[in-house]
């Protein structure tokens, strides 16, 4: 249109010009994937004349010979193109990888990225898709430093996610706060990561300080795909499929292996048992002195999972509208061998309407179906318990009902061992349905400078729980009852926001103020009844609660409910100068009914930058060609702990008074009565980028501490334990990132980065009486002191094994420890008070489960067709407690891991760090020690991906691409993972490696 | 149009601020004392069954602790709890977890019932006539549990606080731990306060609340209580008030009496109550006697479960009991196995009588175990007896925790050491707890025959006789099968978690 009226103006006016005009026509396309740019800026240097390319990319502009064309368009590299004969100029511009003019989401707005003074870490959807995963989260494992993620193993399981450390003592109040599309989550396993457009990960204070009371954590802001406008539509398939297979099984003790060590046990029973296992299975052709059963249990329970992923989506946009629909399913088979799966669909929409130059309204929809099969956690406990001299089923055990199971308690040993009934005759079947609803207005009240949005979510969702327990017997007594237990658990969660953004600038200045207001109403239902004696015993059919006896259900009905009021006002204010000093500012104040005694608290935070780049000292530098050094200070509250009861309560009890139940009550005599913990973060942090902007880095420096922390004090006297405001803890650490990127030549680029993150986490105060807070079992403690890492392992120091009946008799314990009836191939503790007895005065802290280090890696290639892209994760300086193995103290006839029965002290010099077999069975070498503590550094490939891109005009643009994740993994624990969340392995389900071939299909 | 907005927003946010600030003083899913009417005199006996809900909520590790020191018992449990095995043969560690869970949990509950007491004198205001006399029944009720809490801490720690409020900081302020006789004294004037307010009548003619306490209860602690500090005509006096009413008697079947049939006897004077709670309400309540039962065993009833082998009758009662040719005590008290008829066999007792096997006389066949030779039988529940579709072992039994042959043997004890009598000669008291065991009467007593009555009537129950043999200083009777006990060994150590917190010095 516009060069229509240029020519009219030009005839109109008729005069004659010197330079010789032109009209000169092209395409604008993304050199990332060939496609149209619709939209791009198409201006002639140093004049008002300029167009923009319709749908197909095509322009039209007139110009005179000689004339400079700039071409830009967000997101790409600006190109310019003098104009020197050609008629036709097509270009392709690059994306701009740097991307420091890329927006990004802070929350409640935006903000370039170049202008930021937070630490904030950004991941794109193309690293997210690369993860074959059900839980987004997953994929940011080693991609961005300062966020540790605990991968989970069973389907449909999240992953633990800790940004910066642990900032709480209980694992549930230090839940990451998700902000999807602008409502709040605690979990994200109803996302497809297909359905992701960006990840931004809040680390700072000052950065998530915008969320006040709910950030403590750090946030992660995720927005979900939406159209643009002006686009064609574009249809997109992707798929993928594959298997999932156990990586580093675990090596157990085999049938020879276990009665050699039943052998030097010394114990009568347990050599009883060898033989009563040789009576009823037969002897050993091999070895007649070992019974003729070997069985691996850990291959008995293990299989190979399937895991295959479907979406179908449509982008696109018109003048006034963009839109954004599709559906996803994803499967996934868990690696036990038993009904352990998950399978999800999904249906998404995201429309966004101008309705006037200045009105935007738009809905975002997401409905998620999930079902869930969850695994028994026991099998994996009971597998590595299991001896290995019995069969998997016994045809002996007529007893057994309906499957003749075999029963090691047949055989003489305490428990009856075998996993194969938890997993055969129990279904955990989880119907988990999540609605997220979305619905906003945006309006400028004045042109470009003050914009008004309303938004209000709707996050609803329910879980619908089937536990079934079918009845049978295992012979020697042994027998389950059936019955079934349904739990509907109900969320329904909104919020309602309201900002006011004003956006200014006056010659250099740049201003953005931004006021708000949040309300949010939280409520959760569970309900919950079982019921015994079903009939029909039919895992398929048989959920079902009228299956169950009637009269069973009274007493087992349960209902509890809880709802939360939030109200919120916040607001920030962005100023920078030409952007080479930048200054930030947000104030929340929070107010939650959780907290009695004063449910409102003030959270501020600052933050200023300096881009030294943009100084005159530095403009010209052809080496940096960006830096920037960033500091910020904040504080964030954490509502995420237990509400306080600010009163004392009663709770209802029942007695017996002569065969007959009366019913009454106990109140409490002490309440909490708390106030949010308060998370104060200094951050101090620098931005570079050199050499032609291949190289950039990026590196920050924190110190975050909780204070009022939550801690569970037990109140002396009154011997209670009740969580108070009673600590201060404190992370800090550094996070370093670089990646060089480069592009050879047309056919070939590469990029290669790097991070590594340090954390020391420390417990800076603790006010109660003890000055230790005790969690863990006694038999396996765990700490909590000041200058300590939070739940420290707290044990025994080993500094060797006695070798003979000499160092025996010399060693001081022998007198001062009757009870240990020292031998050799008894541990040597380390007597730390040097008073000649070894007691609980002499345990030390060793060591806890947050590694002190975590770094990541990645490689990409692509050349021509071909990409290629390898990432590595890697952790360090963390603790595991394992704990299968540390169970011997309760039971200590049942099999061990093949490391304990090699390596195991059996005569001197044999070993110094194993007990004997006689010694496992001891409680002097049970007792904890880091004997039973264990390092948990690892280093993994974390994920490898080769791909084909088919480009045919001919065909729609097809990608093929094989992907291996986490497929190697190297370290030294006796256990499937070093993947523990809370450090103790009793019964962890194995992270497995998952190998997938995929298509995506763009039209 | 910017105005409209600007009203919708001033309208949108004021709406807001009001509907939310009001929410934030409900506390949803939450009942608080608020809640409860302390002028409706029927809702008065919530706080009393919530007492005694507390009383009898006992982890399983409470009695095995309480008692496991005596020569009457082991500890089993071989290859797992060895600290309590170390226990059992004096050699104490402070840090060990059932120590501080015993503090923990009587402590808890005397703080449980103090708040139950805070709760009935609430009510109290309102009463008036029958109902005001009905409250302070309750309160006595609920102080003669707490009396018994009371007295188990100090049996155990001998010096120990006395908790009277239920936010107690003032007054360990105040007066630091009491002398195991302060305490002993507290629970006699406590005693002496209760019993004018409480029914004088057996726990089990209690109609308003079957078993409840009553004021013999009241005196059957008061007699302990004396016992304990020697004084020998207070136990006299008590006991003799119990003797006296005429309403106890010992149970016939010795047997049964620690069986279903035996609950609520008129030998009862204490006792915890169990059971399913019914189809009503639903569910169970149910002390855990697992750790008491044999490890493995061939039950009548299919599929009851055996228990854990934590709690061993000690080879001495045993022995000490074929030599006095008991017959239904040693029966009742001891659970055999053949490995254990093996071991006595090899010590030479080879005429065993019939009676010495491992089949009880309720059918039940007790396996061969690692961890024990013998278990309870005091505490064994014959799996016929067990209710329907509960297999766990003793589920629903009661637990006694004091009856009427003790009363006759703290009786006569008192007696043989100089009291005078109140409620007739030692040897008559004596010989009613023989003649129900089948033994003959003897003309008279000493000290020494009520002793050996006590052991053969009383063993394994609540550590009474560790506790006689403590008192009389009797070392070398616990120094029995390689231990060797010393007067520093008669109470634990405190634990170490509370000396951490509290005022407390070992």
């Amino acid at each position: 249109m516009k060069t229509h009226l240029l020519a009219l103006l030009f005839l109109f006016t008729g005069f004659t010009l010197f330079a010789q005009e032109k009209t000169v026509t092209g395409t604008v396309t993304s050199a990332d994937d060939g496609m149209p740019l619709p939209g791009a800026n198409v201006s002639v240097q140093g004049s008002t004349t300029g167009t923009t390319t319709d749908f197909d990319g095509i322009y039209e502009i007139v110009l005179e010979e000689g004339d400079v064309l700039t071409f830009s368009y967000i997101g790409f590299v600006t190109q310019e193109v003098s104009v020197d004969g050609q008629e036709i100029i097509d270009v392709s511009l690059k994306p701009d990888l740097e991307s420091l003019s890329e927006v990004v989401v802070v929350g409640y707005g935006e903000q370039k990225r170049e202008d930021l003074t937070g630490s904030i870490a950004t991941i794109d959807s193309e690293e997210i898709q690369k993860t074959p995963n059900s839980n987004v989260m997953q994929s940011v494992q080693g991609k961005v430093p300062g966020v540790q993620i605990v991968s989970a193993g069973s389907p449909g399981a999240s992953p633990t996610v800790r940004i910066r450390g642990l900032g709480s003592f209980n694992s549930g109040s230090s839940s990451v706060l998700y902000v999807v599309d602008g409502a709040f989550y605690n979990n994200i396993d109803f996302l497809d990561s297909k359905d992701i457009k960006s990840i931004n990960v809040l680390k700072d204070a000052s950065s998530a300080a915008i969320y006040g009371v709910r950030a403590a954590n750090g946030v992660v802001i995720i927005e979900t795909k939406k159209g643009t406008r002006n686009k064609k539509p574009v249809i997109e398939y992707d798929t993928y499929t594959g298997i999932q297979v156990a990586q580093n099984v675990l090596k157990m003790a085999n049938a020879e292996q276990f009665a050699t060590m039943a052998y030097e046990s010394g114990s009568e029973a347990d050599a009883q048992f060898i033989l009563n296992a040789m009576q009823r299975y037969g002897r050993s052709e091999l070895n007649p002195n070992v019974p003729d059963v070997n069985t691996d249990w850990y291959n008995e329970i293990l299989r190979e999972g399937i895991i295959t992923s479907h979406g179908i989506s449509v982008t696109g946009g018109g003048e006034n509208s963009t839109y954004s629909v599709g559906a996803n399913y994803f499967d996934q088979e868990g690696i036990l061998d038993m009904k352990n799966e998950y399978e999800r669909l999904n249906l998404r929409s995201k429309l966004d309407i101008n309705v006037t130059d200045r009105i935007k309204v738009g809905s975002s929809f997401i409905f998620s179906n999930a079902t869930q099969y969850s695994p028994e956690g026991s099998a994996w406990f009971k597998a590595y318990h299991a001896v290995p001299i019995m069969p998997v089923i016994d045809p002996q055990n007529t007893d057994a009902f309906p499957t003749r199971y075999s029963n090691a308690q047949l055989l003489g040993y305490r428990g009856t061992q075998n996993p194969f009934p938890d997993m055969r005759y129990n279904k955990n079947q989880l119907k988990v349905r999540k609605i997220l609803a979305n619905t906003y207005l945006e309006t400028e009240i004045i042109e470009d400078k003050l914009t008004f949005r309303t938004s209000y979510s709707h996050d609803y969702s329910t879980i619908e729980g089937h536990y079934v327990n079918l009845p049978y017997t295992l012979g020697n007594n042994v027998e389950g009852f059936s019955s079934i237990r349904r739990e509907q658990n109900n969320y329904s969660n909104q919020y309602w926001d309201n900002t006011l953004t004003y956006e200014d600038s006056y010659g250099k200045h740049n201003l953005t103020l931004m006021a708000g207001h949040s309300y949010r109403d939280e409520a959760a239902n569970t309900f919950s009844a079982t019921g015994r004696d079903i009939r029909g015993i039919r895992l398929e059919t048989s959920q079902f609660l009228n299956f169950a006896d009637p009269s069973s259900f009274s007493g087992n009905v349960n209902e509890n409910g809880a709802r939360i009021y939030g109200l919120s006002f916040f607001g920030r204010a962005a100023y920078n100068f030409d952007s080479k000093y930048l200054l930030y500012g947000t104030l929340r104040y929070d107010g939650s009914s959780k907290f009695t005694q004063d449910p409102w608290g003030l959270f501020p935070s600052v933050g200023t930058g300096w881009v030294l780049s943009k100084e005159d000292f530095l403009k010209d530098s052809s080496a940096l060609n960006f830096l920037k050094l960033r500091a910020s200070w904040g504080q964030l509250g954490n509502d995420n702990v237990g509400a306080s009861s600010g009163s004392n309560t009663i709770n209802n009890v029942y007695g017996i008074f002569g065969g007959q139940p009366y019913t009454g009550y106990t109140s409490s005599s002490v309440f909490t009565d708390n106030e949010w913990e308060l998370v104060e973060e200094f951050n101090f942090g620098l931005d570079a980028e050199t050499l032609n902007n291949r190289l950039s880095l990026s590196a920050d420096y924190f110190i975050r501490d909780t204070e009022n922390a939550i801690l569970p004090i037990t109140i002396p006297v009154i011997n209670q334990v009740l969580n108070q405001n009673a600590g201060t803890i404190r992370n800090q650490g550094i996070e370093l990132s670089a990646t060089w990127s480069d592009n050879i030549n047309e056919d070939f680029s590469y990029s290669v980065g790097g991070n590594f993150t340090s954390i020391k986490n420390e417990v800076t105060a603790i006010q109660n009486e003890q000055g230790y807070i005790n969690s863990g079992s006694a038999e396996f403690r765990q700490r909590t002191v000041v200058g300590e890492p939070l739940q420290s392992f707290y044990g025994l120091e080993v500094v060797g094994v006695f070798q003979n009946e000499t160092q025996v008799s010399n060693s001081p314990f022998l007198g001062n420890n009757p009870e240990a009836q020292l031998q050799p191939g008894d541990l040597i503790f380390r007597d730390q008070n040097g008073d000649g007895v070894i007691n609980d005065e002499d345990r030390v802290f060793l060591g806890n489960f947050l590694p002190t280090y975590t770094y990541g890696g990645n490689i990409s290639l692509n050349y021509k067709n071909w990409d290629f892209s390898l990432s590595v994760y890697g952790q360090g300086g963390n603790k595991i407690l394992n704990r299968k193995r540390g169970e011997i103290i309760y039971t200590n006839d049942t099999n061990m891991d093949a490391d304990l029965a090699i390596n195991r002290w059996h005569g001197e010099g044999t070993s110094n760090s194993y007990p004997s077999s006689a010694g496992l069975r001891k409680s002097w070498n049970q007792q904890l020690s880091d004997f039973w503590i264990e390092d948990g550094d690892f280093f993994r490939i974390q994920n490898l991906q080769v791909g084909y891109t088919i480009r045919n005009e001919k065909l729609p643009e097809i990608r093929l691409n094989f992907t291996a994740e986490r497929p190697l993994t190297f370290f030294k624990y006796n256990g499937f993972t070093p993947e523990i969340t809370d450090g103790v392995d009793r019964q962890t389900y194995p992270i497995p490696a998952v190998y997938t071939v995929g298509l995506n299909v763009k039209i | 149009m910017k105005n409209i907005y600007k009203v919708l927003l001033v309208f949108g946010l004021s709406a807001s601020i009001f509907s939310c600030s009001d929410e934030f003083d409900t506390r949803t899913g939450q009942l608080n004392t608020g809640d409860l009417d302390y002028t409706d005199p029927s809702e008065m006996s919530g706080a009393l069954v919530g007492a005694y809900n507390a009383f009898s909520t006992r982890g399983w590790e409470e009695a095995l602790l309480l008692a496991v020191r005596g020569d009457d018992v082991n500890a089993g449990g071989l290859g797992d709890q060895q600290p309590f095995a170390d226990t059992d043969n004096f050699i104490y560690n402070n840090g060990y977890w059932m120590y501080n869970s015993l503090w923990n949990l009587h402590y808890s509950d005397i703080i449980d019932l103090n708040t139950a007491i805070v709760q009935l004198e609430r009510y109290r205001e309102f009463m008036e006539g029958e109902d005001d006399l009905r409250a302070q029944q309750y309160i006595a009720e609920v102080r003669v549990l707490r009396a018994w809490l009371h007295l188990n801490v100090a049996r155990t720690w001998e010096d120990v606080f006395i908790y009277r409020t239920n936010n107690p900081f003032e007054e360990i302020e105040a007066n630091g731990v009491s002398s195991k006789e302060e305490v002993m004294q507290f629970i006699i004037d406590e005693m002496d306060e209760a019993i004018p307010n409480l029914p004088n009548v057996r726990p089990n003619e209690r109609t308003d609340f079957p078993g409840g306490v009553t004021a013999y209860t009241a005196y059957a602690l008061k007699a302990m209580a004396n016992l304990e500090l020697e004084n020998y005509q207070g136990v006299a006096d008590a006991a003799g008030e119990i003797i006296n009413s005429g309403r106890f008697s010992l149970y016939p079947d010795f047997y049964q009496l620690f069986k279903i049939p035996g609950e609520l006897s008129n030998e009862s004077l204490l006792e915890m109550q169990f059971d399913e709670l019914g189809s009503d309400v639903g569910g169970t309540f149910y002390h855990n006697f697992a750790p008491f039962g044999p490890q493995g065993w061939t039950p009548a009833r299919e599929n009851a479960s055996s228990g854990w082998g934590f709690f061993e009758p000690s080879m001495k009662y045993i022995k000490f009991m074929l030599d006095r040719n008991e017959t239904v005590r040693l029966e009742t008290s001891v659970l055999f196995t053949d490995r254990g008829i093996n071991e006595l066999n090899e010590d030479g007792y080879t005429d065993l009588p019939a009676f010495v096997s491992n089949t009880t006389p309720s059918g039940d066949v007790i396996n061969d175990y690692e961890r024990a030779y013998f278990a309870s039988g005091k505490h064994y529940l014959p799996s016929d007896q067990l209710p329907e579709e509960q297999n766990s072992y003793g589920s629903a039994k009661n637990f006694i925790v004091t009856r009427y042959a003790e009363v006759l043997l703290m009786y006569a004890e008192a007696v043989t050491r100089g009291a005078t009598p109140t409620a007739g000669s030692a040897a008559e008291a004596v010989n009613q707890v023989r003649n129900r065991a089948g033994l003959a009467d003897l003309p008279s007593v000493t000290s020494e025959d009520v002793m050996d009555e006590k052991f053969a009537e009383l063993a394994m129950e609540w550590g009474i006789r560790y506790y006689d043999m403590i008192r009389l200083n009797n070392y070398s009777e616990l120094s029995y099968d390689g231990r060797s006990f010393s007067e520093s060994s008669e109470y634990l150590p405190y634990p170490q978690e509370q000396v951490d917190a509290l005022p407390l010095t070992n």
